[in-house]
Formats: structure tokens, C-alpha cells, sequence
């Protein structure tokens, strides 16, 4: 193999995609419907569909992916989601105030549970996993207390046929997925602050000696990723038309899960933002093509663990080979 | 044949020859000294004896038969014991729990005897004559002692090899001799000692033979008693230096006062420091183990704050909250530990050099072509060897690691260069490199404060050297007419 190829090869996100690839054509193989029937898998409206739903995961993912490669972990992006979208769709369907009011009103309540974690992991010192922990039970806590545990219904105060800056709705969340995952893959890998981030994780106490401010990095990691989890859970409600309190209920492990998957080493300092989408389509597609197989109902949860764990292996077996 | 061999040793990591074939023999009860550069393959080979690394090629014989070594724990099983440079302990474990770790002595079931075990390690201790408690926790412990609990877990089990990997770099001289004493018990009763270290007056100490390696072969094995350092220094490096030579400056009366401190405390680290700095010189700051002179440097470089006292930059009063203000003011520190404080290990050699935050391109975006070119010059004009400056720091040598460590800081141009042991662990060649940097950046004005528990270092450095002992200045005396015997006077505050 020549210098350039191996070098591509190791490109993380690269060897992501691939698998993606293979993960698709794997499912348009298996899937292939007899006949001249549409094939059920590989066909466009269930792409967008993978795409609309993967891109909630995604954008909570690019900044579990920050945090992750900061050296820490964020256990409350699903919570946040389902706060920021419930109260986006209390203040919009039973209180009456504009959309604009509500989706501004949730992105702020991330605002304030990204404040809470970083306070609970710089000020106080707690360790990630229990901070976040505890921000991901009083998210979700209020998120009952507000809905009283109802339904509620956007799509009815929605004109119809409604389109979100022109576009249809199912496009919003892969948009601004692409947007955000652009912009912050660029801040990552071209910024100061993202450098910071990646050296904090790789030696908190060497970045601390180089001047980094780590204190202030760290927070502002954790507001992003919170705050981006609730952009999400915003979307999230605006194109279900509907929500309740618990919604996206255990999506924080998947979006770990993805960021892993994706590159990102919980140990700190590995990882991207990149890696962290795809490695959220890649659990898009597994979600979207399992329940399309006959009998592999029950299967489906056990084939995402073995998934991750075998994605995992090869890469660590790659790296070191590598080295 | 008695004793250990070596016999053809060899080992690679990718397209990196540590160990060429090395061949020679230990013989048994000895104390065998194992010097050489870092990178010459010493630990590499041990790790090897003490079943850590697996060799490509060769055998290790000990006692006429060949040495079976695919584990740690294959290696202790035959007598092969061995001290780590860096600590290998549980902290959160007891003394004893240390001692046995991985190979408690069970009862009916798995059962742990902790009694019996709490009796073995008394006595163990008792032997060593080590005052601790064998229910002590390991984290409570001195580093002095934590080293020893090492030892005493080695010889725990018959252990007949015992290797000790740079094991006095965190002692003071009072437990290093301790450290000796014990060594010399072991070896009268017959234990072989290899003894791994870049301390040569140590290794002349305590060894009858040593060994040098260069580059992954071995050079010679040499009598102690045959031999002077200054040999064993030249077959090490192949070349002749003397690295504690003092290469004679001046610095102008009137070269302004970069530094001043007045009356800095912080308790319990240090009390009533006063000192300066002026621009291109070199001040020494001397003192063992415990004086505070790394929470000195830590407090001026803006990590901690001092309870009273005043400090000055460049005759403005300052007062930093932060080692950002720090290095904004014209500050750098090289931290002590390297691996701990100074390197990020995720990250290439180009961007460990670029990172100390405040003079990149902008404010905010990286220039990557600027950033390549400043790193690529860094290199060369630190002779930092390393295949490239995309390479990551780990493939680095210590010296060179330390290099990188002290260049990234002068980018950003600093007016005074904070030095804590700016030579630990880093060989004979590397350390003279970086004596020599230090001195070419004080002739450029730069103000240096260097502090180090090497007496020669000071001595060959410092233009004039301040003595710490217990965090309370003891005196200044100029570097032109010091010597070992008056700075280690007030060190230890002995009167003659």
C-alpha cells in the first residue's frame, strides 16, 4: 500500500464511513424484494426518513463528541432533548405564546442545564459522570412536573403543509446537522479552542502548566453540548407535531455509543465531531433496517450492542497494528 | 555456568532496533550497574528480564539453564524481582495488600489469611528496617517509603535477581543512603542486584561491575575499580564530555532586574522568600527534596497563590491569579514532570510545540502553514531528533521529550524562564544539549530561574545560586566561586 492510501486509510472518519457503505449495501442486498416491487430499504423517502431521525441523534452527538474528547462524558442530552422540547410545546400548544417564543425558550432551558453541568464539573469538581448524572434527573424531573406526565399537540396550531425557512419539515434536522457538524468540525480542528479541548483531554494538568484555561474550556463544552442537545429536542418536537415528557428516553447512551463508534476514546484527546454523525447514521440505518427483517424483532437491541462492540475491537486492532 | 546471561538479546518496535543482540554475563551475588543514554536499550532489557517485553531473538540463561520469561508473573516465579522507576503501587491498598497483591495467601475456598499476611509484612518491614505499619495505607506513605514497599514486595518471594530501575530519582540523600544499606544486606546474602541508573557517582558506589549500552548494543562491561566516570561517561555517549563543567558568563552590572520578590510566603511550602532575577541571568535555585522549591516556581508561575509578599515583573508590581496572566506578563514555566505536566501525548510533536495558547496566529484561528514552519524550525533549531514533527511525543527519547517541553515556550518570547529540574531522567548528552539552550537563551537576555536537586548542575549552570532548605532562603552565593561543599553547607544547615 502506498504512503497516501494508508494515510487515508487511517483517517478516522474515513474508515467510518466505509463501514456505513458496507452497513448500506449489506441491507439493499439482504432487503432486495422479488419481483419489480419497490425495494423497501433502498429507496429515497427512506432515506430522508433515516436521515430526519439520525439527525436528532447527530446534532446532540457532535457535542457529546466534544465532551467526550475533553476526557469527559455527558449522561444528560437525552433529558435536556426532552426538556427543551417540552417546554417549546407547552408554551406553543397550551400556553398559545408564537413558536419563535417557545423554541427560544427551550434552547435556553439547555442553556441553563449546560450552565448546571459545567458549574457541578468545574466549580464543584464533581466527576463528569455523576454531575451529568444528576443534571439528567432534574432535566427530565421538570420535564414531567411541567406536562403533569400529558400529551401535547403542536401540529394542530401548525398551518399546514408547513415550511420551516422554506424547506420541507423533514429536511430542518439534517440541515442543520450538516451546518452545525461542519462549523464545529472546522472550531475543532482549526481553533484554538477546539486544540485546548483535545489537550485538556490528553493531559488536563499539562494544559493547566500551558497556560489553557482549563476551567473555562471545560464549561464551555459542556454549555455547547447541552445546548445543542436541546437544539435537537426542539426539532425534535416541531417535526413530531407532538411530545411528552419522555421523550427521547435513553437516547444519551446511543449518542455516546455513536461518538465511540465515531472515534472518540472515553479515555479523552481522541476522537471528532465527523466521526460522531456518521457514527450516528450508522445506528440510524441499523434502527431503520432490523425491524424490516422478518423475525429479527427481539434481535434488534442485541445486534446494536454487538455492533458496537465489534466496531470498536477492529478499530482498536487497526490502531495498533498502526503503531 | 553460575550467574545470568544475556545471549543475543534482540528486540524491535516497528522500524525501532532496541536491543541489536546484546550479550553479556551477570554474575551471581554480584551488584551489576546497567548504564547508557536514555534510548540505549536499558529498559528495554530489563523489561525483558522481568518477563514484560518478549524478545524477538535470544535467550537469558541463569544458572546454566534457559530462562522461561512470557509474563511478569512466569519471571517472579523464577526469583526475578523488579523496582520500577515510576511507582507501581496500589495506593488505595494497604502495605501489606501491596506486598501480596496478585498473590494473596488464601485459605480453604480463596479465603483470604490476612493475619498471616499482616505477619509476613512485619517482619518483611522489620528486615528492611522500614518504620511503617504494614496496615498503612500506601497513599499515606512518603515516596521514600513507597519505594522501599516496592522492594519489599520483591523480596517477599525469594526473590534471587532483584532490578532496580532508576530507583533513588525521588529520594533525598538520607533515605538514598538507607536505600543503599539495604542493597548492601541483600547482596551479602547472595541476591544479584542490577542496578539501573544515570547517577554515576551511585552506580561507583554500590557496583563491582557495569555495563554500558549505546543504540540497542552493548559496549563494554567494565570493573568499577578499573574504571573512572569520566570513562564510563565517554563510552556511553562516544564521545568526550564533561558535563559538569562550568562554561564561564558574565552578565552585565547593569542588566535590569527582570524578577523581584520580597518576602513570598505560603505555608507550609515556603516563608519569607526574597530573591531576583535580572535579564540574562542564570540564578540556581538549590535545595533537597521537601525545600518547596517546585511550589516556589508554581506560585510564581501564577498556579497558586502566595499569603503574603510581594512580587515584581520588570520593576511593575504584578500579581497573577492565573498562569495565563503569567505567561501574558512574559513568564514560562518547565515543569518538573514531564509526562504529567508538560506533554500531551494525544497530540504530534508540531502541536505540543505550538500549543502554549497565547501566541498563536490569532486570537482564535490556527494558521497551519505558520504553525508548521514555527515547529519545523523549533526542531531544528533545538536539534530535537525525531522523524518528523507530525510524529507523536511518545516516539521521542526523554531528552528530546524535555527539549520539546522547553521549546514551546519560546515562541512566545518569554522574559523569564522558570526551569524546575530541567535535566531529570534525561542522559548525559541531552542534559549538556540542554545546559547549552539554557545558556543560549540567557545570553539573549532572557532571565532563567533554574531549580535542581543536581549539586553539579547548579554548580555548572548558575551564575549565582540561592539556597532553599525547609521553604526559607539560607543564602546567596555567586556561582564563580561555589562549590559543592559551601552550597551543601547551608542546604543542610551542617556548621563546620
Amino acid at each position: 500500500m502506498n504512503a497516501r492510501l494508508q494515510s487515508l486509510w487511517k483517517t478516522r472518519e474515513l474508515s467510518t464511513l466505509f463501514v456505513l457503505a458496507l452497513e448500506v449495501a449489506f441491507f439493499t442486498w439482504y432487503l432486495w424484494p422479488e419481483g419489480d416491487r419497490a425495494h423497501p430499504f433502498f429507496n429515497l423517502g427512506n432515506g430522508v426518513l433515516i436521515l430526519k431521525y439520525s439527525s436528532l441523534y447527530g446534532i446532540a452527538a457532535i457535542g457529546a463528541a466534544m465532551v467526550i474528547i475533553s476526557g469527559g462524558v455527558d449522561l444528560a442530552p437525552g433529558a435536556v432533548m426532552a426538556l427543551a422540547g417540552v417546554v417549546t410545546g407547552h408554551l406553543f400548544a397550551i400556553q398559545g405564546y408564537p413558536l419563535s417564543v417557545g423554541v427560544a425558550a427551550g434552547i435556553f432551558t439547555g442553556l441553563l442545564s449546560g450552565i448546571l453541568s459545567a458549574m457541578l464539573v468545574v466549580l464543584v469538581n464533581l466527576p463528569p459522570f455523576i454531575a451529568t448524572l444528576g443534571v439528567m434527573g432534574i432535566a427530565r424531573g421538570i420535564a414531567f412536573i411541567i406536562t403533569e406526565g400529558r400529551f401535547f399537540d403542536l401540529s394542530s396550531r401548525l398551518p399546514a403543509g408547513w415550511k420551516p425557512f422554506g424547506l420541507p419539515a423533514d429536511w430542518l434536522a439534517p440541515i442543520v446537522l450538516v451546518v452545525l457538524a461542519a462549523v464545529f468540525q472546522y472550531l475543532m480542528q482549526r481553533f484554538q479552542w477546539g486544540r485546548a479541548i483535545f489537550a485538556i483531554g490528553g493531559n488536563e494538568t499539562a494544559a493547566l502548566f500551558s497556560g489553557i484555561r482549563v476551567g473555562k474550556v471545560k464549561a464551555s463544552v459542556y454549555i455547547v453540548a447541552a445546548v445543542l442537545a436541546s437544539l435537537s429536542g426542539v426539532i425534535l418536537v416541531v417535526i413530531q407535531g407532538q411530545g411528552r415528557a419522555d421523550l427521547a428516553t435513553g437516547y444519551e447512551l446511543d449518542i455516546i455509543a455513536s461518538a465511540v463508534v465515531g472515534g472518540a476514546s472515553l479515555t479523552g484527546g481522541r476522537g471528532s465531531v465527523v466521526g460522531a454523525v456518521l457514527g450516528t447514521l450508522i445506528f440510524g440505518v441499523l434502527r431503520n433496517a432490523l425491524p424490516q427483517i422478518p423475525g429479527a424483532t427481539f434481535y434488534d437491541r442485541l445486534i446494536v450492542g454487538v455492533v458496537v462492540v465489534v466496531i470498536v475491537v477492529v478499530d482498536q486492532f487497526i490502531a495498533r497494528k498502526g503503531a | 555456568m553460575a550467574g545470568l546471561a544475556f545471549d543475543g538479546v534482540t528486540k524491535s518496535f516497528g522500524a525501532v532496533r532496541a536491543l541489536k543482540g546484546v550479550s553479556f554475563p551477570v554474575a551471581e551475588g554480584e551488584t551489576h550497574a546497567l548504564v547508557g543514554e536514555n534510548g540505549a536499550g536499558k529498559s528495554t532489557l530489563m523489561r525483558v528480564l522481568a518477563g514484560i517485553v518478549r524478545p524477538d531473538g535470544g535467550q537469558l540463561v541463569w544458572q546454566g539453564r534457559k530462562l522461561d520469561l512470557h509474563s511478569p508473573r512466569a519471571a517472579l516465579d523464577q526469583g526475578i524481582g523488579m523496582v520500577y522507576q515510576e511507582m507501581l503501587l496500589f495506593p488505595n491498598l494497604t502495605v501489606s495488600g501491596n506486598i501480596f497483591a496478585g498473590r494473596e495467601v488464601t485459605g480453604a475456598g480463596g479465603r483470604l489469611r490476612e493475619p498471616e499476611m499482616r505477619e509476613r509484612t512485619a517482619r518483611l518491614l522489620e528486615e528492611l528496617h522500614l518504620s511503617v505499619s504494614a496496615d498503612a495505607e500506601v497513599a499515606s506513605l512518603s515516596t521514600a517509603h513507597q519505594q522501599l514497599v516496592q522492594i519489599a514486595r520483591a523480596l517477599a518471594f525469594e526473590c534471587r535477581i532483584l532490578i532496580l530501575d532508576e530507583p533513588t530519582t525521588c529520594l533525598t540523600e538520607g533515605e538514598t543512603a538507607h536505600l543503599f544499606a539495604i542493597l548492601d544486606r541483600l547482596q551479602r546474602r547472595g541476591v544479584t542486584l542490577i542496578y539501573v541508573s544515570h547517577k554515576l557517582d551511585e552506580v561507583f558506589r554500590l557496583c563491582q561491575r557495569i555495563t554500558v549500552l549505546r543504540d540497542g548494543e552493548h559496549v563494554g562491561t567494565f570493573e568499577a575499580s578499573q574504571t573512572t566516570p569520566r570513562d564510563i561517561v565517554r563510552s556511553m555517549v562516544g564521545r568526550d564530555i564533561d558535563p559538569a563543567a562550568r562554561v564561564p558568563r558574565t552578565v552585565p552590572a547593569e542588566a535590569p532586574v527582570v524578577l523581584s520578590v520580597e518576602h513570598l510566603t505560603r505555608r507550609p511550602w515556603f516563608e519569607d522568600v526574597s530573591l531576583s532575577v535580572r535579564a540574562g541571568e542564570i540564578v540556581g535555585l538549590f535545595g533537597l527534596v521537601g525545600s518547596g522549591r517546585s511550589e516556589l516556581l508554581e506560585t510564581l508561575f501564577g498556579l497558586y497563590r502566595a499569603q503574603s509578599g510581594a512580587m515584581s515583573f520588570a520593576g511593575l508590581p504584578v500579581r497573577f491569579a492565573s498562569p495565563v496572566q503569567a505567561i501574558r506578563t512574559g513568564l514560562a514555566l518547565v515543569p518538573e514532570e514531564r509526562h504529567r505536566q508538560g506533554l500531551f501525548f494525544n497530540l504530534s510533536v508540531r502541536h505540543n510545540l505550538v500549543l502554549p495558547a497565547e501566541n498563536a496566529s490569532g486570537p482564535w484561528r490556527i494558521d497551519g502553514r505558520r504553525e508548521r514552519g514555527d515547529s519545523q524550525r523549533l526542531v531544528e533549531q533545538w536539534r530535537i531528533k525525531t522523524a518528523g514533527v507530525e510524529a507523536p511525543p511518545d516516539s521521542l527519547s526523554g531528552g528530546n521529550q524535555q527539549k520539546v517541553v522547553m521549546a514551546k515556550w519560546l515562541r512566545a518570547a518569554p522574559r523569564l524562564l522558570l526551569l524546575d529540574e530541567p535535566t531529570k531522567g534525561v542522559d548525559v548528552g541531552a542534559k549538556w544539549e540542554i545546559h547549552d539552550l539554557i545558556r543560549r537563551q540567557a545570553d539573549q537576555g532572557m532571565g532563567c530561574l533554574v531549580v535542581s536537586s543536581e549539586l553539579p548542575e547548579i554548580l555548572s549552570l548558575a551564575d549565582r545560586i540561592v539556597v532553599l532548605r525547609e521553604g526559607r532562603v539560607q543564602g546567596e552565593i555567586p556561582g564563580a566561586g561555589a562549590d559543592e561543599e559551601s552550597v551543601m553547607r547551608l542546604a543542610t544547615a551542617v556548621r563546620h
